[in-house]
């Protein structure tokens, strides 16, 4: 074989390489900007219900949050003020990524209320935890009226872990306990 | 094409889960409820169909030295488009499969049917393969799924019936052994079902053999 040939041949291999990746590329593109709107749409609606279900009567997103040192502060992404307290969304490290969370607190730093709004959680296990079913509505209905500082029983607190997701109910107390000192600090 | 011929592979003797063992992954991690079963076969079944239609007709124009990188371009730009389309319009299963759906990628079935059948086929017989070997896939997925759940949460139906999508109760609580939830329980499911198909391929066989003898 010729050198020059083989310089063809290596060159149109990488051309019929950069054509697949660029159609691709373009489609994707197409697709994106088709479900790009419905998918934020579908994660604003999520955030209301989310803020609607541990906050009645809802709340409007502050916008500029007093620069005061907690545990836990780096996990509030976002603080709603209501009537009667806050809707803070935290985000703490689950078992599988960040898990992204609501958690209602009143003027008196009790929780109201917590709602999981997106996470990667094992199906079966973790995935309880936010799941509409009798066990994940009784394992986030134990953190209503908790204050100060929440634990699951392994770890000496008063939260039961859901079967075979420590890991999981961990991050969501230390979500909740992040919250609840977001809240102290608000007052 | 004989399409009797590719559905009776993909079912049973050449079954992508229980006789290929391709795709071991997802079929461990998600089959704890029907609905993740279905969920994951159909987002399956459609991008086998859709990857193997563009590979083949594309089959003439790629290269063999860059075939791999070619396929793996297409297959993860249709598990991207299902991705973005499943979170767009049916955001409960989306959420319920997680990052298993992004992982479809990496799923040896969708990429071994492309080496394997796709670049030497037509076009047609190409999207039967992949629908034949996608529903052996679904099949294999909802049998695991069904027995897991039922052993596992004691339920049926997980996430598509009862109250909340938590499945009609059959054996109540606290019977139900959690473990069959967990990755122990889907290994020892999968075993089962694999050496379940085993039987049934050597039975077929056999009863095809008196059939041929009794001729």
């Amino acid at each position: 074989m010729k050198t020059e040939s083989n310089v063809m041949y290596i060159a149109r291999l990488a051309v019929t390489l950069l054509l697949i990746t660029s159609v691709v590329a373009l489609a994707l593109a197409g697709v994106n900007a088709v479900t790009a709107p419905a998918i934020a749409k579908l994660t604003a609606e999520k955030t209301q219900a989310a803020i609607q279900a541990v906050l009645p009567g809802g709340g409007e997103e502050m916008s500029d949050l007093p620069a005061v040192d907690y545990e836990g502060a780096d996990l509030v992404s976002k603080v709603y003020k209501g009537e009667n307290g806050y809707a803070i969304e935290v985000t703490p490290g689950g078992f599988d990524n960040t898990i992204t969370m609501m958690v209602g607190v009143d003027t008196e730093g009790k929780v109201l209320g917590i709602s999981i709004i997106k996470h990667t959680e094992t199906a079966g296990l973790g995935a309880v935890a936010a799941a509409g079913t009798p066990a994940g509505e009784s394992f986030r209905g134990q953190f209503v009226g908790q204050s100060g500082s929440v634990a699951v029983t392994k770890d000496g607190g008063a939260m039961d872990a859901i079967t075979g997701a420590t890991i999981t109910s961990r991050a969501i107390c230390v979500g909740v306990n992040a919250a609840l000192a977001c809240a102290a600090t608000l007052g | 094409m004989n399409f009797k011929k590719q559905f009776n592979e993909g079912l049973l003797t050449k079954n992508p889960v229980t006789v290929q063992l391709l795709g071991m992954c997802s079929t461990l991690a998600i089959t704890t409820s029907l609905f993740n079963g279905i969920g994951m076969g159909l987002a399956v079944t459609i991008i086998t169909i859709c990857s193997n239609v563009l590979i083949s007709a594309l089959r003439k124009v790629i290269p063999s030295q860059i075939r791999i990188a070619a396929y793996i371009t297409i297959i993860a730009g249709f598990v991207t488009m299902v991705d973005l389309f499943l979170q767009a319009y049916i955001p409960a299963l989306a959420e319920s499969l997680g990052v298993f759906i992004p992982l479809i990628v990496v799923n040896c079935m969708v990429l071994g049917r492309a080496e394997a059948f796709a670049s030497k086929n037509g076009v047609l017989a190409s999207a039967v393969d992949g629908l034949c070997q996608g529903i052996g896939y679904t099949v294999a997925l909802v049998v695991v799924c069904v027995v897991r759940e039922l052993l596992g949460s004691g339920t049926f139906g997980g996430g598509l019936l009862g109250p909340g999508g938590a499945g009609i109760t059959i054996i109540p609580q606290p019977f139900p052994a959690m473990q069959m939830v967990m990755p122990v329980g889907g290994f020892l499911i999968l075993g089962v079902v694999l050496a379940g198909n085993q039987w049934l391929m050597k039975y077929l066989e056999k009863k095809n053999k008196k059939k041929e003898a009794a001729k």
